[in-house]
C-alpha cells in the first residue's frame, strides 16, 4: 500500500516541478507580494503600521485564494481519475482506498502548503516596516495552513463522494458559501427579529450556531491574532477543529471511496446517467456554438430556470426582513435592503461569469473537440463570440434580476451608486473574464483561482485609470459648454479600455488557441 | 491497377512537404498523390509522421516547406475552400459525450450553415449510412467505442465532403466493429468519395485499399497502387497452381513447358498444389496459353503476392538500428 502510496505521491510532485505552469503560479504570488506591499505602503504612509496593513492584506486575499483553490484545485483529486475513466486502472493496479487520497490528495496539499511557505520570507518585512511582531506574523501562517488542510480535505470528500468534476466543485462551492454565509445571515436575521419575537431558548442556541461555525473560520482567527492579539493563541481553538474536521473528512473520504466509485450495473457512470435526466434541448440554433454552449456546458435550462426561482426566493427572503424591521410590507427593497441585494446580485454574476469564462475554452480542449471546431466554417472570432453568447445567456436571470432590482430600487441606490461605479464594474468584469479565457488555456486547476487574484490586483490598477477618463472628459466638455458629456466619457472610457487592455487579451487568446489547435 | 487520365486533378498532392516541431523533422520531403474516388491506405509505424500529414493536410498544421493540394486548391493559400471538401476524423475521439446522437449530428450539420429542413433529411442519411438509425436518441456517452467512431464518421459526412481523412479509425475496435466500418468505407468509395485511411491494422488495409503510401521516420517509402507493393520482389514472378484433384504427371508436364523455369510443390498438398516460376520473359498470359493445352484438372492459377505485412516490415525496417 505504502509503495503505491509513494510512487503516486512522487509522481505528482514530479510533475508539479517538471511543468513551468506551477512555477509561474508560484512566481505570481511573489509579484502579487510586491504589489501589497505598495499598496501597504500608500495605504499607511505617514504611520508606522505598515507591516500591519501589508500583512492584514496578504492574509485576507490567501484565505480567499485557499477557498477558491478548494473548487477547482483541491476538487479534483479524485474526480479528475473519474472523469478520465482512469479509477478503476488505480483500483486494478492494486491501490488502496487510502493510498488513493494520500497519493492523489495530499500531494496536492503539500506542494500548496509549499506556496504558503514561499510567502514567509517576504512576510517577514511586515515585521521591520512596523506595527506587527514576528510571533503575530508566524501566528498567522499556522491558522492559514490549518485552513488550507481543511479546505483540502473537504475539497477531497466532495472529490470522493461525486461523480465528476463539475459537481465535486459545485458540492465544494455550495459548501463554503454555506460556511461563510450562515453566520452573518443568522446574525441579520436575528437582529432584524424584534425582541421578544422569540423565545430566549431558540434565540440563544440559534445565536450560537454562527458561533461555532467561527470556530474555524480563519479570518475571524487572523482578526483576532492581527488586532487583538493579546487574547489570540497560536494553536487555538480554530487550528484544532480545523484538524479535527480535516481528518474526519479525510477518513470518510478514505472508508468510503471505494463504495462511492462502484460502477452501476449497467456500466454507466453517474455522469451519464445524470444526462438521461436532462430537458429536451430541441434543435440546434441557427448559432450552434450558442446552443452547444448554453444547454451542454452552463447548465441549459434546468439552471436556467434554477436560477430565476433562486432570485426570487432571494428576493422575497430579504421583502421578509424588511418586513420584520420596517414593520411594514413593501414590493420594493428600500435602504440597506436594496444596496445589499445589489451587491450579492453583482458577487453572484461576477463569480457566475468568471466561471464559465474558466470552463467554455478549457471544456473544449478537455473534450478534444477542439480540432473538430475548427474543421468548420467558423472563424475563431465567431466562435469565440458565439460561445460568450452562449454563456451569457445563462446568466441572463443574474442579470436581468440585478437590472430588475437597480431600477426598482433605484431612489435608495441613488447617491450611494453612480454610473462611472457601475461602468468600472462592467469593465472589471469584462477583464476578469477575459483573463479567465486566457488562463484557462494555460492551466488547468489554477485559473479561477489566479483570475481572482488577478482582478484583486487589476481593481486597484485599472479602476483608477477607468473613473479618471470619465471625469477629465466630463471636465473638458464642461469648459467647452458640451452637454450631457455623460455618454461620450463613456464611450471613451469603453473605447480605450477595449484598445488597450482587452484587445491585447483577445488576440493573446487567439493565438493560445491556435497554438493548442497545432498540438 | 487503377488508371486515371493525365488531366485528373488528385484528390490530394502532396509534394516535397517537410515539418519540424522544436528542431527535430517530422516529415522530411514527403511526396505522395491520392486520386480521386480511391481508397489510399497511410501506413507508418508510431512516430512516422502520419498524424502531422494529416493535420497539414486537413489545414490544422501551416506546413514548414512544400505544397500540398486539396483537388486543386493549396492548403496554405486557400483553406477554406479545403476545408468544405474534406472532412477529418481525428485519432482521438474528440466528442460531446452528453448529447444524443442526433443532437451532435444536428450541431455540426447547423454549424456547416445546413438549413432546418436538409438537417433532418441528411442526419437520417448518414445514421443510415453508418448502421446508427436505430441508436439516433442515445446518449454517446453510453455508446460503445465502436458506435462511437460510427458516429465520428456520421459526423464527418454531414457536409457531404468529398474528401474524407481518417486517422487510425479502427483502432481500439473489435474485429466485428472493424469489418463493420470497413464495410462502410467500401461503400463510401462506391458513392464517390476518396478516403485516406491511417491505420496500423494491415490485413484490412491491403484488401480495402487501391493505393497505399508508408512513412518511416518522416519519409516516403512506399507510394503507389497496392498491387505494385504486394508483387515479390525481384526475379520472376512465382504463381500459385492448384488442381482440382491430385494428378499424379502434373510435375512433369508442368517441368516440360518452357515458360516454366521452376517447380516446386509445398509440403503437407498432396499433389494438388503448385509453385511455379515462370521463364526469363516470360508473362502471365503466356503461362496460361501454356497450361491451356495441358490435360490437368486446374482450379486456379493466381499470381503470389506478398502479404502487406511483409512488405511494411521490409520497407521499415531498414531506418531501423
Amino acid at each position: 500500500m505504502l509503495n503505491g502510496a509513494t510512487a503516486l505521491f512522487t509522481w505528482t510532485l514530479r510533475m508539479d516541478a517538471r511543468y513551468v505552469h506551477p512555477h509561474v503560479v508560484r512566481a505570481t504570488f511573489a509579484l502579487f507580494i510586491l504589489f501589497c506591499l505598495s499598496m501597504a505602503a500608500l495605504d499607511a504612509f505617514g504611520t508606522n503600521r505598515t507591516g500591519l496593513v501589508f500583512f492584514g492584506l496578504v492574509c485576507q486575499l490567501n484565505v480567499l485564494l485557499i477557498a477558491a483553490a478548494g473548487v477547482s484545485y483541491f476538487v479534483t483529486a479524485v474526480s479528475e481519475e473519474k472523469d478520465a475513466g482512469t479509477f478503476a486502472l488505480l483500483q486494478l493496479a492494486g491501490l488502496t482506498p487510502l493510498a488513493i487520497t494520500l497519493g492523489k490528495s495530499t500531494s496536492r496539499l503539500v506542494s500548496s502548503l509549499m506556496l504558503l511557505v514561499s510567502q514567509i520570507p517576504f512576510t517577514f518585512l511586515a515585521v521591520t516596516l512596523g506595527g506587527i511582531r514576528w510571533q503575530q506574523v508566524l501566528a498567522a501562517w499556522v491558522c492559514l495552513a490549518a485552513w488550507m488542510i481543511l479546505v483540502a480535505n473537504m475539497a477531497l470528500l466532495c472529490s470522493a463522494r461525486c461523480n465528476n468534476s463539475a459537481r465535486a466543485a459545485g458540492a465544494a462551492g455550495i459548501i463554503l458559501l454555506l460556511w461563510f454565509g450562515t453566520p452573518p445571515t443568522i446574525r441579520t436575521i436575528l437582529n432584524a427579529i424584534a425582541p421578544g419575537t422569540l423565545s430566549p431558548e431558540v434565540r440563544q442556541t440559534l445565536s450560537r450556531l454562527p458561533q461555532l461555525l467561527e470556530l474555524v473560520s480563519p479570518s475571524k482567527q487572523i482578526d483576532l491574532i492581527l488586532n487583538r492579539w493579546e487574547v489570540a493563541e497560536v494553536f487555538g481553538a480554530q487550528f484544532w477543529f480545523s484538524l479535527l474536521l480535516a481528518v474526519g473528512c479525510f477518513t470518510v473520504s478514505t472508508l468510503r471511496l471505494n463504495a462511492w466509485t462502484r460502477p452501476t450495473e449497467d456500466g454507466a457512470t453517474g455522469q451519464e446517467q445524470g444526462g438521461k435526466r436532462r430537458w429536451p434541448v430541441g434543435r440546434c440554433w441557427r448559432l450552434p456554438l450558442v446552443w452547444r454552449d448554453f444547454h451542454f456546458f452552463a447548465g441549459g435550462q434546468t439552471l436556467f430556470a434554477t436560477r430565476w426561482f433562486l432570485w426570487l426566493v432571494v428576493y422575497i427572503a430579504f421583502l421578509g426582513l424588511q418586513k420584520i424591521e420596517l414593520d411594514s410590507w413593501r414590493w420594493i427593497l428600500v435602504g440597506n435592503f436594496a444596496m445589499q441585494m445589489l451587491l450579492l446580485l453583482a458577487g453572484a454574476l461576477t463569480l457566475e461569469c468568471v466561471l464559465l469564462a474558466t470552463g467554455s475554452l478549457h471544456s473544449e480542449l478537455r473534450q478534444m473537440t477542439h480540432s473538430s471546431l475548427a474543421m468548420l466554417p467558423l472563424s475563431s472570432t465567431r466562435m469565440f463570440l458565439e460561445k460568450s453568447a452562449g454563456c451569457a445567456l445563462s446568466v441572463l436571470p443574474s442579470a436581468v434580476w440585478l437590472a430588475t432590482v437597480s431600477l426598482l430600487s433605484r431612489s435608495s441606490l441613488v447617491g450611494r451608486i453612480d454610473g462611472n461605479l457601475v461602468l468600472t464594474w462592467v469593465l472589471l468584469l469584462v477583464f476578469s473574464t477575459h483573463v479567465a479565457a486566457l488562463l484557462s488555456l494555460y492551466t488547468r486547476w489554477a485559473a479561477f483561482p489566479l483570475t481572482l487574484l488577478a482582478s484583486f490586483v487589476a481593481f486597484f490598477v485599472i479602476a483608477g485609470p477607468i473613473l479618471l477618463i470619465p471625469s477629465a472628459v466630463g471636465m473638458l466638455a464642461r469648459t467647452h459648454n458640451i452637454q450631457n458629456s455623460l455618454p461620450l466619457a463613456w464611450a471613451i472610457t469603453i473605447f480605450w479600455t477595449w484598445v488597450l487592455l482587452l484587445l491585447p487579451i483577445q488576440l493573446w487568446i487567439r493565438e493560445r488557441w491556435i497554438v493548442l489547435l497545432r498540438k | 491497377m487503377l488508371q486515371f487520365d493525365r488531366d485528373t486533378v488528385p484528390a490530394i498532392s502532396v509534394s516535397r512537404l517537410s515539418h519540424a516541431f522544436r528542431g527535430h523533422l517530422a516529415l522530411n520531403d514527403v511526396t505522395f498523390c491520392v486520386m480521386p474516388q480511391t481508397l489510399h491506405g497511410f501506413v507508418g509505424p508510431n512516430g512516422a509522421g502520419k498524424t502531422t500529414t494529416l493535420k497539414v493536410i486537413c489545414t490544422l498544421l501551416r506546413q514548414g516547406r512544400g505544397e500540398v493540394e486539396v483537388f486543386g486548391s493549396n492548403v496554405r493559400t486557400d483553406p477554406a475552400a479545403v476545408r468544405r471538401r474534406i472532412g477529418y476524423m481525428p485519432d482521438h475521439f474528440s466528442m460531446y459525450r452528453q448529447m444524443t446522437v442526433t443532437e451532435y449530428l444536428d450541431f455540426f450539420a447547423a454549424a456547416y450553415g445546413l438549413p432546418l429542413q436538409r438537417r433532418d433529411q441528411v442526419i437520417s442519411d448518414v445514421l443510415t449510412l453508418t448502421d446508427m438509425d436505430g441508436r439516433r436518441d442515445d446518449l454517446i456517452s453510453g455508446l460503445s467505442r465502436g458506435m462511437q467512431q460510427r458516429v465520428s464518421l456520421a459526423r464527418v459526412l454531414v457536409h457531404d465532403p468529398d474528401l474524407l481523412l481518417l486517422d487510425e479509425p479502427a483502432s481500439g475496435l473489435d474485429p466485428r466493429a472493424r469489418i463493420e466500418l470497413m464495410e462502410i468505407l467500401r461503400e463510401l468509395r462506391r458513392l464517390g468519395k476518396t478516403v485516406l485511411i491511417s491505420s496500423h491494422i494491415l490485413s484490412e488495409l491491403s484488401e480495402l485499399c487501391d493505393s497505399v503510401t508508408i512513412l518511416d521516420r518522416g519519409q516516403v517509402r512506399f507510394s503507389g497502387p497496392m498491387n505494385l507493393l504486394l508483387d515479390v520482389p525481384g526475379e520472376q514472378p512465382l504463381w500459385n497452381l492448384r488442381l482440382l484433384q491430385p494428378y499424379p504427371q502434373a510435375a512433369e508436364q508442368l517441368r516440360s513447358l518452357p515458360a516454366i523455369a521452376e517447380v516446386t510443390e509445398p509440403e503437407f498438398t498432396n499433389g494438388q498444389d503448385f509453385v511455379l516460376r515462370l521463364a526469363e520473359g516470360t508473362s502471365g498470359n503466356d503461362l496460361l496459353r501454356a497450361l491451356a493445352p495441358l490435360d490437368l484438372p486446374i482450379a486456379s492459377v493466381a499470381r503470389q503476392r506478398r502479404h502487406l505485412n511483409d512488405a511494411f516490415m521490409d520497407l521499415t525496417t531498414r531506418g531501423v538500428r
